[in-house]
């Protein structure tokens, strides 16, 4: 007997086209099973997940020609298994949670809604809960709100609160993609424990190969609101059969691959120390500046791509501005060759919704007399028709959109083009044709990328060299290929080995990725090295000085492993290799 | 939390600043006034004289009465010389700030219900006929219904008293005229609040763990509208004291309002001004209470200012 | 649930915002009885063909002096809008892109000014200006810009950090540009429904002192004058109030309908 058998569920939406956005779908799960539901966005996953928790939104409608829980039917009553039987877990973790309410309520309530227990024996349970879930010192989270602890914590509440019930189901719905690479494989290490410590069946929802690969056993394809193929996870990946599937897998698979070498042209870009300060206001009558980015030099060369990677907060995004000129640096030196453009994340949101796509084009130049040829032709060059100049951004979809975004940036002939985030808010598919389309201007044009993503896949595949960032500064710099085989920075190390790869057998041989939590940075350490305080080989000096950006032929590591004082040893000419 | 206190109460008591400051030059201005016309008896211009020193320069005319204002010493009805402006506030408060209070009462309870009740409410008959009643609440000047309410409840069919006397029964008319724009609007404020508040994940989550409805919006919803209906409250005072006004003076109820009405007719200053000032205080207080509140309420107000 | 009737709403305010301001401009200009003439021979008369709302106990015609009033509600509703609107917008438009310490310091400024209830600054303005249209509107421009301003602050500092206005930024496109180009017709429809808020209040205001004897003096008609002024011969003459009355309530309604309709737009707008 299955755990949740389930048959033609059909789930359609009370608007003008009545589209149906689930349809027929049937599956099974079996008890403690680990299974993997994997679709492009838009195709009904979410909804189906809704369905199956009863929690469709007024306007839709549900029919489900059968329900089974654990051998009983539930067509009219799903109301009542969830929390209890069925617990779910959503993609962002920050909305989910109530603002107004102290954590240890959420939790509480949660159990006494099912369980008649005195409050205090809910509160133990909430703190075994807490620390099921890889909470230190639960008792001062339970009093704390929302806001005051981190992404990755979020969502472990949220885990810890689908949880306090003992359900035989989890669905957890995109658990992972608002966050971080590292926090991203905690969250999913952290699921795979549960269900395996406790016999927890759970269905992981996810637009991500990579994520149902690290952790599933079984996977369910799914394509515009059916199931096209169900399999073990060892034959989705390896032998599809479905043409759907098979061309997931490929192009997945294909983001994998390594950027080809360039020979270097002329340099472009050239900056020295670049540092930034950003003055926050703690109290109202306290600030503290903190340093947002801290001697960056890097070049760049004409034709090529400079990958940079890290996680959100790290500085990414400011020193962005600061090489289009929004933003001045307040230390070192920048130099540019030519113009340089950027390219935002959400495309949608760098358009105003009043404006026409010519009306967007033309902002980027200034004005001139006859202007239509040169929208028609930049139109032209990135796939679009030269009609869609009369057209609001809102006429377009994703792919299309980006491809408008670049033609602006490229309307003022730059030089040099930051591409931040491009693809990530994208589809796998959409995915490969936008890097497809970017590598063909590049080659047209001769164009340099400065290619920021948090995804390292997608880096990895775009650009010839990489930069790693860590808290406003650069850890470490090379060629893609080198860094990715062999890191040297133990903070690289630790992303990299946070990478989901779209290959069971590979993840299966992964260790487990164990990270320090810092709590607080203590007193006086501001002055070390960023990373000491999560870094398994820190000594006392990097708690108290900064290292510098030491040079090995083409490769810079920011690391006192690197150092003279302690590879004094090595002799003259020999080439420097991994310390760790 | 103290240092928020700190930094709201500064900014109230600025305003009064401002508003003592503004009420004196502007009275100062008035072609006729007390300071200057011939027609005052000798006596009072003696005594005005004698109490804001004329002779002196008007920024030291300002910072003596000033000074009178903060001990609580608005000087002498200019009408009726025996009597303090400070006598006088003492004796009519009382009754202004009961009717006041009944109606934000009123206001609170029927606007949070009917809000509630207006979304709720599957039938569409209900929603508009609610709705449609808001807008009319809040287009309605509150002396105009008291007008009509007169007509119909006292002079057609002589159900209530129509003008001031000791009975509760006298203060219906005049408690429901001064509450149904405040009422309206809290309706309408809750029902959108309400609304809107049903849309967030969190209320997906509580249902996702199971909750019941009625336990969702008590524990979960209801602390998110609290928030900004408490905000309104300060408005909502400073409508209040201001519609009792014309409200006193309509239904003949001896209160603050009516006394400021017939010092306006009477031209009686000091009392205007005493009156302005202590009114204006009254609501800027009112305000600066409902936002120190409403930041205790707010965790992340508390938690910004609480220790580090 | 109100989605469906947001253009009702909206439809219906405006047809009778239109009705109401044409009779007010054009009635007192076409009608052949005076405003102000009085006439012993047509007192206190029941509305009749001649005097649509009949006549009072000087023997004014109604019809003219009830319109002759909603003209200056009229006017005092959308002049006080029209100076609170532009001077809200610049304030509020400034202080959101200035930042930092001139943003806390001219919004404090706002704070001070606002914790004042506005009538209490309208009445002593009426009292040292003399009781006209002209003292009232400069009562109401003292706080009235301040809701406007900080909803424009709110915008301007939600909308320049937004991609598109920095996409504009980094074309070279100044601020003043950014700001006319794209934050204020992004803004327009909170600005807007603050705007048309305004207009009833300022009505509201107008009628309220006319009838406590503070505004309009009293040869001149004015809608709360008009009803003061019947007031004492409610018992015996209804109609002297009623139409004042109506036409008063009607005014604010139509306005507060269009308010209620342009919101329900703009949250549909936001929806998509």
């Amino acid at each position: 007997m299955s755990l949740l058998d389930i048959k033609n569920l059909c789930i359609w939406y009370e608007n003008e086209d009545h589209r149906q956005v689930v349809s027929d779908l049937s599956f099974q799960i079996q008890k403690g099973e680990f299974v993997g539901l994997v679709g492009a966005s838009g195709c009904g996953k979410s909804s189906a997940m809704l369905g199956i928790m009863g929690l469709l939104p007024e306007n839709s409608g549900f029919s489900c020609e059968r329900f089974l829980f654990r051998g009983e039917h539930y067509e009219k009553k799903i109301e009542t298994l969830r929390g209890k039987k069925i617990a779910m877990v959503f993609q962002d973790p920050s909305a989910y949670l109530n603002p107004l309410l102290k954590i240890g309520q959420q939790l509480t309530e949660t159990i006494r809604c099912h369980k008649t227990c005195t409050k205090k024996e809910a509160k133990e349970r909430a703190m075994e809960l807490l620390s099921m879930a890889g909470i230190h010192s639960p008792e001062t989270r339970m009093n704390q709100y929302p806001f005051e602890i981190s992404g990755g914590m979020r969502q472990r509440v949220v885990i810890a609160i689908a949880l306090a019930c003992e359900p035989d189901l989890v669905i957890a719905d995109e658990p992972t993609t608002a966050l971080d690479v590292t926090v991203q494989r905690q969250i999913l290490d952290l699921l795979k424990t549960i269900s395996q410590r406790t016999k927890t069946a759970i269905l992981l929802v996810s637009h991500d190969l990579g994520v149902i690969a690290s952790v599933c056993d079984r996977v369910l394809v799914m394509q515009e609101g059916k199931i096209v193929e169900e399999g073990t996870a060892n034959q989705i990946f390896y032998e599809p059969q479905n043409p759907y599937t098979m061309q997931l897998v490929e192009k997945a698979k294909a983001v994998m691959s390594v950027a080809k070498k360039k020979e270097k042209g002329v340099l472009v870009l050239e900056s020295k120390d670049i540092g930034c300060k950003f003055r926050e206001r703690l109290r109202w009558n306290k600030t503290c500046t903190r340093e947002a980015l801290r001697q960056i030099s890097f070049s760049m060369y004409h034709g090529e791509t400079f990958g940079l990677v890290g996680e959100s907060g790290c500085g990414k995004t400011t020193l962005a501005r600061i090489l289009t000129g929004i933003l001045s640096p307040d230390f070192g030196k920048l130099w540019s060759k030519g113009k340089v453009q950027m390219v935002f994340q959400d495309p949608y949101a760098s358009f105003d919704p009043g404006y026409t796509i010519e009306k967007i084009l033309l902002e980027a130049i200034p004005k001139q007399a006859d202007h239509t040829k040169e929208v028609e032709k930049m139109l032209q060059l990135v796939g679009l028709k030269p009609e869609d100049r009369w057209k609001y951004p809102r006429e377009f979809s994703g792919g299309q959109r980006q491809r408008i975004a670049i033609a602006r940036a490229l309307m003022s002939c730059p030089e040099i083009l930051i591409l931040d985030e491009p693809v990530s808010a994208l589809d796998i598919s959409t995915q490969s044709q936008i890097l497809k389309f970017l590598d063909d201007i590049q080659q047209e044009t001769g164009i340099s990328y400065l290619f920021i993503s948090h995804d390292l896949n997608v880096v990895k595949h775009m650009s010839q060299r990489i930069a790693v960032m860590y808290l406003g500064t650069f850890m470490e710099m090379g060629d893609t290929a080198s860094i990715y085989e062999d890191p040297w920075h133990p903070y690289t190390k630790q992303l990299l080995s946070a990478i989901l790869v779209p290959d069971p057998k590979k993840a299966h041989r992964r260790k487990k990725l164990i990270v320090k939590e810092i709590l607080k940075q203590e007193e006086g350490t501001e002055k070390g090295c960023p990373f000491a305080g999560q870094c398994g080989y820190a000594m006392t000096r990097c708690h108290t000085e900064f290292p510098d950006f030491y040079q090995f032929e083409d490769r810079q590591v920011r690391c006192f492993l690197y150092s003279e004082e302690h590879t004094g040893r090595r002799r003259a000419g020999a080439p420097m290799i991994s310390q760790i | 939390m103290i240092q928020y206190m700190i930094k709201r109460i500064v900014i109230g008591v600025l305003s009064l600043f401002v508003l003592v400051g503004i009420t004196f030059f502007l009275t100062r201005a008035i072609p006729g006034s007390p300071f200057e016309s011939s027609n005052v008896s000798g006596e009072v211009l003696e005594m005005m004289e004698n109490e804001y020193g004329l002779n002196d320069p008007v920024i030291v005319q300002y910072g003596t009465y000033l000074l009178h204002v903060i001990q609580g010493d608005f000087g002498y009805s200019y009408e009726n010389p025996s009597q303090s402006v400070t006598s006088i506030i003492a004796e009519f408060l009382p009754v202004t700030i009961m009717t006041g209070g009944l109606a934000l009462l009123l206001a609170i309870v029927t606007g949070v219900s009917f809000g509630i009740w207006m979304v709720v409410s599957k039938q569409k008959i209900i929603q508009r006929a609610l709705f449609s009643g808001t807008i009319l609440g809040t287009g309605i000047p509150n002396f105009v219904l008291a007008l009509v309410l007169i007509f119909v409840f006292g002079v057609k069919f002589h159900w209530l008293p129509v003008a001031g006397g000791s009975e509760w029964e006298s203060y219906i008319l005049p408690v429901c005229s001064l509450a149904i724009y405040p009422a309206s609007v809290i309706c309408r404020m809750t029902a959108h609040l309400y609304k809107e508040e049903m849309k967030k994940e969190y209320v997906v989550l509580a249902k996702a763990k199971g909750m019941q409805w009625e336990r969702i919006v008590w524990k979960h919803v209801l602390r998110h509208i609290w928030l900004p209906l408490f905000n309104y409250l300060g408005s909502a005072a400073a409508f209040l004291l201001t519609g009792s006004f014309a409200i006193e003076s309509i239904f003949t109820i001896p209160g603050l309002g009516s006394q400021f009405v017939h010092a306006i007719s009477n031209r009686d200053y000091t009392l205007i001004m005493g009156l302005t000032i202590f009114m204006g205080t009254v609501v800027i207080s009112i305000q600066v209470l409902v936002d120190l509140l409403g930041a205790w309420i707010d965790p992340k107000i508390r938690r910004s200012y609480e220790g580090q | 649930m109100f989605l469906q009737k947001k253009n009702k709403m909206l439809k219906r305010g405006m047809i009778l915002f239109c009705i109401l301001a044409l009779l007010a401009l054009f009635v007192p200009l076409l009608s052949p009885w005076s405003c102000t003439d009085m006439n012993a021979d047509i007192r206190n008369m029941s509305p009749n063909l001649q005097h649509f709302f009949g006549t009072d106990k000087f023997g004014r015609d109604l019809f003219v002096r009830t319109f002759y009033g909603a003209r200056i509600s009229l006017l005092v509703g959308i002049l006080s809008a029209l100076i609170n609107g532009i001077f809200g917008i610049c304030y509020g438009g400034f202080s959101g892109y200035s930042g930092k310490v001139v943003d806390i310091l001219l919004m404090r400024v706002a704070d001070i000014i606002s914790s004042i209830p506005s009538l209490l600054y309208v009445i002593l303005f009426t009292l040292v200006f003399g009781a006209n249209e002209m003292s009232i509107i400069l009562g109401l421009c003292i706080s009235g810009w301040i809701e406007t301003a900080r909803i424009v602050r709110g915008e301007v500092i939600r909308l320049k950090n937004r991609e598109f206005c920095i996409a504009a930024g980094l074309f070279g496109k100044g601020k003043l540009y950014i700001f006319f180009q794209h934050i204020l017709p992004n803004a327009a429809g909170p600005v807007m429904i603050n705007l048309t808020f305004l207009v009833p209040q300022a009505i509201f205001t107008e009628a309220f002192l006319s009838f406590m004897g503070v505004g309009i003096s009293p040869p001149k008609a004015s809608l709360g004058s008009l009803i003061q002024f019947s007031r004492s011969q409610m018992q015996t003459y209804p109609y002297q109030m009623i139409f004042p009355t109506l036409i008063l309530v009607l005014f604010i309604v139509s306005m507060n309908l269009i308010g209620e309709g342009l919101k329900n737009m703009e949250k549909v707008r936001e929806e998509e």
